[in-house]
C-alpha cells in the first residue's frame, strides 16, 4: 500500500509568483537573446545564431512561465502533525521529508517583496543539520504555522 | 560574541578564583613564525622555479628580483608577527570562563564560559616536546557560528594545561554543588558529593583500542594519501621538465634519445617511489602508537611519534558509528571507522576512531564504547526491482564519455570500452552490498560507493529523513532513502538507493512518532 501524501497544498497564488518569477527570468533571457541578435546584425555574423537564441527564448518561456510552476505547485504538499512536520516537493525527483518535532530548532519566515505584494511569505524549518522550506504559504497560515511547531518543538538536549 | 554574564550567585560562591593573566610560551612565536612560513614555501616554490632560473636578464636587479625581494619582507614581517603573536597574548580564568585577549590594534577578547567547553585537544609538536609543552584546541559545543568557538593556546607548559582542565573541572562541580550549598543543610550536600568521588576512583583509563605495528605499516602502504602526494609530484615534475634541455637533446643527440627517454622513465618511476615511501612514511609517523581510551564519558584518542596529538571526543556527542571498508582493504579483511561528532568544526567533525584494523576486530571495542548500539550486520537485502537502476545510469553516462574519447582519439581512445564491463560489475557490487536492518530505537544501512559503508545510526540521533524518486523510479516503484545526521555544523547523509518503495515508506514509519514505541 503506498503511503498517503501529506494533506496540504501551497496557497494557488503561489502558483502566480512562480510564474512571476519565471516572467522576470524570461525577460532577462530575452535581454542577453537581444544583445546576441544585435552583436549577430552588427558584425554581420550568421543569422542561424540569432534563430538558436530566439528559440532558447521561446523554449524557456514555455517552461519557466508555464510548465515547471505547474508541476512544481502540483506536486509542493506539506502536513504539520502532532509530532512530526511531511514534506514533499520537487521537480523532476519527488522529495519526502520527515522531520519530527523534537529535531525542530527553530523557525524562521522570510517575505521578499513579490511575495509580499501577494500576501505571502516563506517559511524556513531548521533542524541541528539540515534546513527545509515551504516557499509560499498564505502569511497569516505562515504565521501560525510558525507558531505552532515553535510550541510542539523541543529539542532533546542531549542528542546532539 | 560572549557576554559577559554577571551572576552574582556565582559571585559570591567563589571569590577565590585567580585573576592572574597568563603569557603563553616563547616558543610560540618559533611555531607561529615556522607554520606562517610553511603556508608559504608552496607558492614560494613556484615563484623561484619561473623567475630564477630563467637564462635572460635585463633592467635594474630591483626588477630582476622582485620575487625575492617580496618574499624577504614578507618573511620578516611573519617573524615580527609571530613575536607579536606571542607578546600580545593572554589569558586567565574569571568568573567561570576562560578569557583570551589576543592581537596588536585590534584586540580581540574571547570569553569562553567553563560549561561550554566540551573538550581540550592537545597537540605536542616537535619544538613542544623539549620543553615539555603543548598547544591547547579548547572545544566548545558546536555552535553554528563555527569556527568563532573555538580557542587555540599554541604552547603552554603542561602544568598550565593541566591547571586548565582543574579550573574546567572545579567549575562544572561548583555549577552542580555551588548553588545547593545555600539551599540545603551540609548533611544533603554530602550526600550529594558522595557519588562524585565513587565515580573519580571507578574512572578507569585502560587503552580500548591500539593499533598493531602491523595495521599500522598496512594502514600507511594503502593510505589514500598516496593519489594526493602524487598529484602534486605530477605537478612539480612537469615543471622540472621545462629545465631539462629536450631540444638540445633531441637535436644534438638522436642516438641517445632512447637511452633518454628511458632514463628519464625510470627518473619518473623512481620520483613516484620516493613519492610513495614519504607517504608512508608521513602517514607511520602521524599515526604511530595510536590509542583510545574510554574514560568516563569521554574517548580520547592519542597517536603521532614526532607530533603527538591527543583528542577528546564526549560519548554523548558521537552521532553515529560507521565502519568504512576500501575495495583493496576488504580484501585484506581491514577495516576503517569513522565516527560523526556534534561538536567540532569542520575537519573536526568526522574523526577516524580507528585508522585501520581487521574488520573481525573492530566489533569488540566498539560494542564496550557503544554498548547502546546493536553492531550485527544489517540482514534485509535490496529485491530485484531495484537492480537494474545500480548500473544502466552509470552505462549510459560511460558510453557518452567512450564515445567522445573515441572520436578524439581515435584508436587508441577504444581502449575506454573496457571501461563498460568494470561499471557493469561496480553497479552489480553496489546492488549486491546494499542492505539495511530496521531495529525499535536504531537503523543499520550498508551501501557501497567504492568503499563499502554500514553506518550505524541511533534513531534519535536522525535529524530529517528523506525518500527520493525521480521519474523512472516512480514508475518500477523503487526509491532512494537518505539519513540526515548532524556532523559538526552540517549534515552527514548516508542513503541506500534504489529499494522498493514500500520498504522506503516503512522507514518512514519507523522514524514517525508512535506513542507505545517512542520515549
Amino acid at each position: 500500500m503506498l503511503r498517503q501524501q501529506p494533506a496540504n497544498q501551497i496557497s494557488k497564488k503561489g502558483l502566480t509568483v512562480w510564474r512571476l518569477y519565471g516572467i522576470i527570468q524570461t525577460l532577462i533571457t530575452l535581454a542577453v537573446a537581444i544583445g546576441v541578435g544585435f552583436l549577430v546584425y552588427y558584425f554581420e555574423g550568421p543569422i542561424w545564431i540569432g534563430i538558436v537564441a530566439a528559440v532558447i527564448v521561446v523554449l524557456y518561456a514555455f517552461f519557466s512561465i508555464y510548465l515547471f510552476p505547474k508541476i512544481r505547485w502540483e506536486r509542493w504538499r506539506y502536513e504539520v502533525r502532532e509530532a512530526e512536520i511531511e514534506l514533499q516537493h520537487g521537480l523532476f525527483i519527488v522529495n519526502r521529508t520527515l522531520i519530527p518535532m523534537v529535531r525542530v530548532q527553530h523557525v524562521d519566515t522570510a517575505e521578499g517583496p513579490i511575495l509580499r505584494k501577494y500576501g505571502l511569505a516563506s517559511i524556513t524549518i531548521s533542524t541541528a543539520a539540515t534546513n527545509h522550506s515551504i516557499p509560499a504559504l498564505v502569511t497569516e497560515e505562515a504565521d501560525e504555522l510558525r507558531n505552532r511547531i515553535s510550541t510542539f518543538a523541543r529539542v532533546a538536549k542531549d542528542d546532539v | 560574541m560572549n557576554c559577559v554574564t554577571e551572576s552574582p550567585r556565582l559571585q559570591g560562591w567563589r571569590k577565590t578564583m585567580s585573576e592572574q593573566r597568563y603569557k603563553l610560551h616563547w616558543i610560540t612565536a618559533v611555531v607561529e613564525t615556522v607554520k606562517a612560513l610553511k603556508d608559504m614555501i608552496g607558492p614560494f616554490i613556484i615563484l623561484v622555479v619561473v623567475n630564477g632560473f630563467k637564462g635572460e636578464r635585463s633592467g635594474p636587479w630591483f626588477i630582476q628580483y622582485w620575487s625575492l625581494i617580496f618574499f624577504g619582507i614578507l618573511i620578516v614581517f611573519i617573524l615580527v608577527s609571530g613575536i607579536v603573536k606571542w607578546r600580545r597574548f593572554d589569558y586567565w580564568f574569571e568568573d567561570q570562563e576562560l578569557r583570551i585577549v589576543s592581537g596588536l590594534f585590534v584586540r580581540k577578547k574571547r570569553y569562553i564560559p567553563f560549561d561550554r567547553i566540551q573538550s581540550l585537544d592537545y597537540t605536542e609538536g616537535i619544538f613542544h616536546r623539549p620543553f615539555q609543552l603543548v598547544k591547547v584546541k579548547v572545544e566548545t559545543a558546536g555552535s553554528s557560528s563555527g569556527k568563532d568557538s573555538e580557542a587555540e593556546l599554541t604552547a603552554i607548559t603542561k602544568e598550565a594545561a593541566r591547571q586548565i582542565e582543574q579550573e574546567i573541572q572545579r567549575a562544572k562541580k561548583d555549577q552542580i554543588i555551588g548553588p545547593l550549598l545555600h539551599r540545603y543543610d551540609n548533611d544533603e550536600l554530602l550526600l550529594y558529593r558522595e557519588p562524585e568521588v565513587a565515580q573519580e576512583t571507578a574512572r578507569s583509563a585502560s587503552a580500548i583500542f591500539s593499533m598493531t605495528t602491523g595495521d599500522l605499516l598496512m594502514l600507511a602502504t594503502t593510505s589514500g594519501g598516496i593519489g594526493v602526494i602524487l598529484s602534486g609530484a605530477i605537478v612539480f615534475l612537469s615543471q622540472i621538465e621545462e629545465l631539462i634541455p629536450f631540444d638540445w637533446l633531441f637535436g644534438e643527440l638522436e642516438s641517445f634519445v632512447r637511452f633518454g627517454v628511458f632514463v628519464i622513465t625510470i627518473m619518473i618511476l623512481l620520483g613516484f617511489l620516493f613519492v610513495w615511501l614519504l607517504s608512508v612514511a608521513m602517514t607511520f609517523l602521524a599515526n604511530y602508537d595510536f590509542k583510545v581510551v574510554l574514560e568516563k564519558d569521554d574517548l580520547i584518542i592519542t597517536r603521532g611519534l614526532l607530533e603527538k596529538k591527543r583528542v577528546t571526543i564526549p560519548l554523548n556527542r558521537v552521532q553515529n558509528v560507521a565502519i568504512v571498508e576500501n575495495p583493496l582493504r576488504q580484501l585484506f579483511g581491514y577495516a576503517t571507522v569513522v565516527v560523526n561528532s556534534a561538536g567540532g568544526v569542520g575537519e573536526g567533525a568526522q574523526i577516524k576512531l580507528f585508522p585501520l584494523a581487521k574488520r573481525n576486530r573492530v566489533i569488540e571495542p566498539l560494542q564496550e564504547m557503544f554498548p547502546n548500539l546493536d553492531f550485527n550486520e544489517p540482514t534485509e537485502k535490496l529485491n530485484e526491482q531495484g537492480r537494474h537502476f545500480y548500473y544502466r545510469f552509470k552505462l549510459i553516462l560511460t558510453l557518452v564519455v567512450i564515445s567522445a574519447i573515441s572520436y578524439f582519439l581515435f584508436p587508441y581512445g577504444l581502449l575506454t570500452l573496457l571501461l563498460l564491463p568494470l561499471m557493469w560489475a561496480l553497479g552489480q557490487w553496489q546492488y549486491r552490498t546494499a542492505a539495511y536492518s530496521i531495529l525499535s530505537k536504531q537503523l543499520t544501512i550498508r551501501f557501497r560507493t567504492i568503499s563499502r559503508h554500514t553506518v550505524f545510526t541511533e534513531k534519535n540521533r536522525i535529524q530529517a529523513m528523506e525518500m527520493n524518486q525521480n521519474y523512472f523510479q516512480r514508475r518500477k516503484q523503487v526509491a532512494t532513502l537518505t539519513v540526515n545526521v548532524k556532523s559538526g555544523v552540517t549534515v552527514d547523509a548516508s542513503s541506500i538507493r534504489h529499494m522498493a518503495q514500500d520498504r522506503a515508506e516503512n522507514f518512514l514509519k519507523w522514524y514517525e512518532y508512535s506513542p507505545e514505541g517512542n520515549d
